[in-house]
């Protein structure tokens, strides 16, 4: 019973850190933008108040059943995602379910929050919301090529589809991913702009002239539960990265290697978070069409030579 | 009087009691109907015995029906979904005209379908599989529409995969002197060694059923054209017969000793070609129909061709031939014949209460028929293979099967794109019926009756059934797997692997959702519950300004029109259009052939006097 005792707290843990750092950084991408346009912006606890503000909100607005549940199926996304996912190497606190899930159900977990969102969109009926949908899945058709290509050419060159193992290979041969493979990693990263929306292909939310695409429904309780979500995810998908190519983080299970490993985590994942932010700032936005062509292209090419390289 | 005999008079007295009484009304023919599959249904599952068979001759030919591990998955399938379907029929077909013909013919194809899963000698097998594109030809045809496209085009693929059945089934007889299914398989009928001609001649066959390309241009007009509540049939399980001989024959073709033979080498490596042109055709097959799928304004043409999508996913795992990937083909086929069937219950149902089912012009029915839209809701998950419904499962065993034994990297991205694009049509699916504006022509529609809801929540239970316990499946599978020549199938009750060693624990998974489900649940509705106000459609913020009384908000026509123009090239190229540059050439033969045979007495005595002309000339060199 201890153990479980163990991995319950553990699991709240990992909630908490995703939520905590995911917001952090969303506030910290402000700021920065803000000054690069110029700007004074906001501080970097601003979406920490959005939120509570969100949350404090004495009446809400649904739309029927679908609208209720969007937040839901967000947050059961990013939940189960991040009990699947290895935050620190080795290390007792973070243990979660590692071991049971793979790759490929990270895939299609991934995309139960998006489809949930997508439904409650729908229902709002608001004719923005569902174009900002379409233009959402679309997109993701665009760039799931060449990241599924970048994680097919992983599992086959080292003939696993474990998160874990892969990070344990990493630590074995002391050489990173993004190193053993370059052509993947490369092809991933292209594939993780589109994954996070910054210009150039923000136009799916498209503040302007979309009203916040899909979500512009949505108010109060969900529109925070639905941003607490986000920054989960925004968490999940650096870590993710950061496990499978810059080798992850972690040292053991001592309070000092755990608080280093947390260090080291949040250097690699704050690091690789500014390359769609920084391609970001020096990019105009693309159509939608544009969008997918420009993943089926370029990156799209690297997941091959990836998947090539793998073999041979 | 024996089982067999038994089920096989129930369903044939079944319809033509329903045909006669259809005179009277169309209840009772449809209740007739239903109590007659019911109860064939009943005596299949509890009184026949796996492996037991019957022996009699006919006209000096010796036949053989029975029942073996494998057919009774494919029973699963067919008496299952065809109790579900021919109960929802009652109402579906309430106020219709020629209820009776319908009845006849649908319970005639479920009977065609009982007597392929018994037959045990090719003959029986052909004669069933006739009666049930007979059958079903003659309900496509039955609303009187299309019949010139759609119902030729259907009897021209179907004549094409019957020749090239009875074609096969002549050469295994010549070669083999028997008629007998299990007697030709260890003879080496189908190991591909000694012979090319009949697994391909087979396959072919087969595979018009199962709508692999380029066999498939038949199916969206078909699938569409059939009366909904037969498509549940014909979708839902008949394509199944088709993947049922191609397991049979790429089950034996792949699994068989080819130790010792001097031509060991090559005919390995032709089955390798074999195994992979069948696999990318599936893909392809996946791929194009999920283009066109998302492009569809009609929900029934749209899950028509996601069928045949779905079809090439069944394919493309039955042609890895490893253990993974052909338990994933046989667990896609049942979950497919549960979702699939779902779906075409939900368009049914659509169908019948708001009088169409072009998205278009309909919308926002959400309230209107809640439980239509659970189960549509659950059908549509499992249908994108999103955790934790069946369709996860068998979506994940496909692609480590493609991964970790089969080698084909490139294949899986196929797969993974079709799939992805996939996400694009099921959303399309529930917002153009469910979701978006509730308009005022939709108003006074209302739930469907409970006999058609009743057979959707049941397949809805049993999605979320077979996503936690696919070892229920798997049972059945894995026996039906040793019928088909795989040693040591293993499986567990709710754990994945791969040959790697990799694990897909859905116990943990399921627990996992269900404690978030719960918590965020209850936080999100109980958190300022009484604050919380429900609106309708109409009470939106369209960027800050308030929409008109009168004025139209739903967004339907051009759906994806950004992926469309994004994916232009892909939709350039059609196989209907290559059938049909074929089907010109063929004219122009036939008319170059008009030029010969001009049907004039006076051409065709010229003719006889060139010909004695010509021998005559040529007198010393032909007769020496």
């Amino acid at each position: 019973m201890e153990d479980l005792g163990i991995k319950i707290i553990g699991a709240l843990l990992t909630v908490i850190l995703a939520f905590t750092v995911g917001m952090t950084y969303g506030g910290i991408v402000r700021k920065l933008t803000a000054r690069v346009q110029n700007r004074r912006g906001p501080v970097i606890w601003q979406n920490f108040l959005d939120l509570l503000k969100l949350q404090s909100k004495k009446t809400n607005i649904a739309h029927g059943f679908m609208g209720h549940m969007a937040p839901v199926w967000i947050i059961i996304s990013a939940g189960t995602v991040l009990m699947f996912i290895p935050i620190l190497n080795g290390n007792l606190w973070f243990p979660n379910l590692t071991f049971h899930g793979d790759l490929i159900f990270l895939l299609y977990m991934m995309v139960f929050g998006s489809l949930g969102m997508a439904l409650g969109a729908g229902q709002t009926g608001n004719p923005n919301s569902a174009i900002g949908v379409t233009r959402g899945l679309s997109q993701m058709v665009g760039f799931e090529i060449p990241f599924v290509l970048a994680l097919v050419a992983l599992m086959v060159q080292y003939k696993t589809t474990s998160i874990q193992d892969i990070m344990d290979i990493q630590a074995q041969t002391g050489t990173w991913m993004m190193f053993a493979n370059p052509f993947a990693f490369l092809a991933a990263l292209f594939a993780s702009l589109g994954m996070f929306r910054y210009s150039p292909f923000d136009i799916v939310g498209a503040p302007a002239e979309l009203a916040s695409g899909p979500v512009s429904e949505f108010g109060g309780k969900y529109l925070g539960t639905m941003m607490s979500g986000g920054s989960i995810f925004a968490f999940i998908k650096l870590t993710l990265y950061v496990d499978l190519f810059m080798g992850g983080a972690g040292f053991g299970t001592g309070i000092l290697a755990t608080i280093m490993g947390l260090g080291i985590l949040l250097l690699k994942t704050f690091s690789l978070y500014m390359v769609p932010v920084f391609y970001g700032w020096i990019s105009p936005r693309y159509r939608t069409e544009q969008a997918i062509r420009y993943f089926w292209g370029w990156p799209t090419a690297l997941g091959v030579i990836a998947v090539i390289w793998a073999i041979f | 009087m024996n089982s067999f005999f038994l089920i096989l008079l129930i369903l044939f007295a079944g319809a033509g009691l329903s045909f006669v009484l259809g005179k009277i009304s169309s209840i009772i023919s449809g209740t007739v109907a239903f109590l007659s599959i019911a109860a064939a249904s009943a005596l299949f599952f509890t009184q026949i015995e796996m492996g037991s068979f019957i022996e009699f001759s006919l006209g000096g030919i010796q036949l053989q029906w029975g029942l073996n591990s494998y057919g009774y998955l494919f029973g699963i399938i067919v008496l299952g979904l065809g109790t579900l379907a021919s109960l929802y029929s009652i109402s579906y077909m309430q106020n219709k005209e020629r209820t009776s013909g319908f009845y006849f013919n649908f319970v005639l194809v479920i009977a065609g379908m009982t007597g392929i899963i018994f037959a045990n000698d090719f003959i029986s097998f052909f004669i069933f599989w006739e009666i049930m594109t007979w059958a079903s030809y003659l309900i496509i045809i039955y609303s009187g529409k299309n019949v010139k496209k759609i119902g030729i085009k259907y009897m021209i693929f179907s004549a094409i995969g019957a020749y090239s059945m009875l074609t096969a089934i002549v050469m295994i007889k010549g070669q083999y002197d028997t008629f007998l299914i299990s007697d030709a398989i260890n003879a080496g009928a189908f190991n591909f060694i000694d012979n090319i001609y009949i697994p391909i001649l087979l396959l072919i066959g087969f595979g018009v059923k199962a709508a692999t390309m380029p066999l498939h241009v038949w199916a969206p007009g078909a699938y569409n054209n059939a009366p909904t509540s037969f498509t549940v049939i014909f979708s839902g399980a008949m394509s199944k017969m088709g993947v049922l001989g191609m397991g049979l024959v790429l089950g034996h073709m792949f699994t068989a000793d080819r130790s010792g033979s001097l031509t060991n080498f090559f005919s390995g490596f032709s089955v390798i070609y074999l195994q992979q042109t069948i696999g990318w055709l599936g893909g392809i097959t996946a791929v194009i129909a999920t283009l066109y799928a998302l492009i569809q304004d009609d929900a029934k043409k749209l899950l028509a061709y996601s069928s045949i999508a779905q079809l090439g996913y069944i394919t493309v795992g039955l042609a890895t031939g490893t253990k993974l990937g052909v338990m994933a083909a046989l667990f896609l086929a049942v979950v497919h014949g549960i979702f699939k069937g779902a779906l075409f219950m939900v368009v049914g149902a659509v169908e019948r209460q708001a009088g169409t089912t072009d998205m278009t012009k309909i919308s926002g029915l959400i309230r209107k028929m809640p439980f239509t839209f659970l189960t549509a809701l659950i059908s549509i998950i499992a249908l994108a293979g999103i955790p934790p419904l069946g369709g996860f499962v068998g979506k994940w065993m496909l692609y480590e099967a493609l991964i970790t034994e089969s080698n084909s990297y490139f294949l899986v991205i196929v797969i993974f794109f079709s799939s992805t694009a996939a996400f694009l049509y099921s959303y399309r699916f529930l917002f153009g019926l469910f979701l978006g504006q509730e308009e005022k022509e939709t108003e006074q529609v209302k739930e469907a009756p409970i006999t058609m809801i009743i057979p959707m929540l049941v397949l809805a239970i049993l999605l979320v059934i077979t996503g936690a316990f696919p070892g229920l499946i798997f049972s059945p599978i894995a026996t039906a797997m040793e019928f088909i020549g795989f040693k040591d199938v293993t499986w567990n009750m709710s754990v994945l692997n791969n040959v790697w060693g990799n694990e897909m624990n859905l116990t943990y998974l399921g627990i996992t959702i269900g404690v978030v489900f719960v918590s965020i649940f209850a936080f999100i509705t109980l958190k300022g519950l009484k604050g919380t106000r429900y609106v309708g459609t109409k009470d939106i913020s369209t960027s800050g300004e308030i929409p008109y009384e009168n004025e139209n908000l739903t967004f339907q026509i051009n759906f994806f029109q950004p992926f469309v123009r994004a994916a232009a090239p892909m939709y350039k190229r059609s196989m209907n259009k290559i059938w049909n540059e074929l089907g010109n050439g063929l004219e122009a033969l036939f008319n170059f052939t008009r030029k010969i045979y001009t049907g004039n007495g006076q051409t065709y005595a010229l003719f006889v006097v060139i010909f004695l002309v010509l021998m005559l000339l040529f007198k010393d060199t032909l007769f020496v």
